[in-house]
């Protein structure tokens, strides 16, 4: 019983922790002033943090030449990183919306940086890691508790068949259309760190990211193990941490709707 | 790789409300208050049990600017939940998931809360 109640109040405490740690603390940065003597200038905030100086993470400011710099806040960075500090480190590879590398906070709201446009921005742009992470450098997240997660639902197809048939496993065009709207998921963990439930349960909530790819699965006809699967994710801690803030649906680069998936799997749970 | 001294980036301190967050964050305020404020209702029916000293004691205070004001804004938050949860009992059932339907359900929450509030006020006003 006293272990109990003891084991509540360190529960509560790690709750209750909306303050950043002392280490993360952010400090004002550098101010990288403008050398072209351009006319249209903007100010973008980005955060920053090496691992290798062992300081508190600082928020750099550059001012940055617009008239030559493409469309979308990538095209920002990458010209920060061509012309004024070689050493910002961010992740990136396709720019066009499909890897999901990209993912950051921009102007107080995750997105893709690759699609996001900068001109939709009014005022100085502000630039920073995905919310409550670890971070690895600069604006780079370290997302191995989501990869974790994401590999306990087990996302690939587990049929009863033996390999042996020679019939395929057919879908109808139907069945195939109960996938559109979750299988465009990129993974870019946009929706994820953006939920506040995830942010102070991460650890044991999976989060709208992993939840929606769950659904995926559970709704696929191909898939012969629809019941285990809603029995692994039926958890108080595992599913039900979700209130339905939406904050996934809001932050989603793809358009899609996690909360809805979420909504229909504890709908399921409830009509089974 | 050492992630212990790793800082975490920020979250609450740069993240933008959205109005379903804040809504999400009220509705949850809005209940624990609630809780106290039955505790409220409770102690004016044992007023009445006590005898009229004891309800005349709370009869005088709320009819005070305090006594007034809270009563109006426990009002609000009973009317504000309560349509709230109607919101949550549709979510439940699958329905208004999708963004426009859930922003607009959200305000016109906000927006009735205050209607409500006003309807409760009136009505307490002409019984009374």
């Amino acid at each position: 019983m006293t272990f109990n109640i003891f084991h509540q109040r360190r529960e509560y405490t790690k709750m209750a922790k909306f303050n950043l740690p002392q280490n993360s603390k952010i400090e004002v940065g550098k101010y990288y002033k403008d050398k072209t003597n351009s006319k249209n200038l903007r100010k973008v905030n980005v955060y920053r943090w090496d691992p290798s100086t062992g300081k508190n993470p600082r928020i750099d400011t550059f001012e940055v030449d617009m008239k030559n710099c493409g469309p979308k806040v990538l095209d920002i960075l990458i010209k920060i990183k061509n012309e004024i500090d070689p050493s910002l480190t961010f992740r990136r590879s396709c720019a066009h919306g499909v890897c999901g590398s990209c993912a950051m906070n921009i102007d107080g709201i995750n997105g893709l940086a690759c699609i996001k446009s900068h001109t939709d921005i009014s005022g100085d742009l502000n630039i920073y890691p995905l919310p409550h992470l670890k971070v690895v450098k600069d604006l780079i997240g370290d997302l191995t508790t989501l990869y974790k997660q994401y590999e306990s639902i087990q996302p690939w197809l587990k049929v009863d068949q033996t390999g042996k048939e020679k019939i395929e496993l057919k879908q109808s065009q139907k069945e195939r259309e109960k996938l559109d709207g979750y299988y465009e998921c990129i993974l870019c963990a946009c929706c994820s760190t953006a939920c506040p439930s995830y942010w102070w349960n991460g650890d044991k909530y999976l989060g709208p990211a992993v939840l929606l790819q769950a659904y995926r699965w559970i709704n696929d006809s191909r898939d012969g193990d629809k019941k285990e699967r809603l029995k692994k994710v039926a958890d108080e801690l595992k599913l039900y941490r979700c209130h339905t803030i939406m904050n996934c649906t809001n932050s989603c680069p793809k358009g899609l709707n996690p909360a809805k998936a979420i909504g229909s799997i504890k709908k399921m749970l409830a009509t089974s | 790789m050492q992630k212990k001294n790793n800082p975490l980036s920020p979250h609450l301190q740069i993240y933008k409300w959205q109005i379903s967050s804040l809504l999400s964050i009220t509705h949850r305020i809005v209940g624990v208050i609630n809780i106290f404020a039955i505790l409220i209702i409770c102690i004016w029916c044992i007023s009445l049990l006590l005898g009229e000293n004891y309800y005349q004691f709370i009869q005088i205070y709320l009819n005070s600017i305090y006594g007034k004001f809270l009563v109006i804004s426990l009002c609000w938050t009973f009317s504000f939940h309560i349509l709230n949860e109607i919101r949550h009992l549709f979510w439940d059932a699958g329905i208004g998931f999708e963004l426009r339907i859930a922003k607009l359900t959200g305000i016109f929450v906000f927006i009735g809360s205050f209607i409500f509030t006003i309807l409760f006020y009136l009505t307490g006003k002409s019984f009374f």
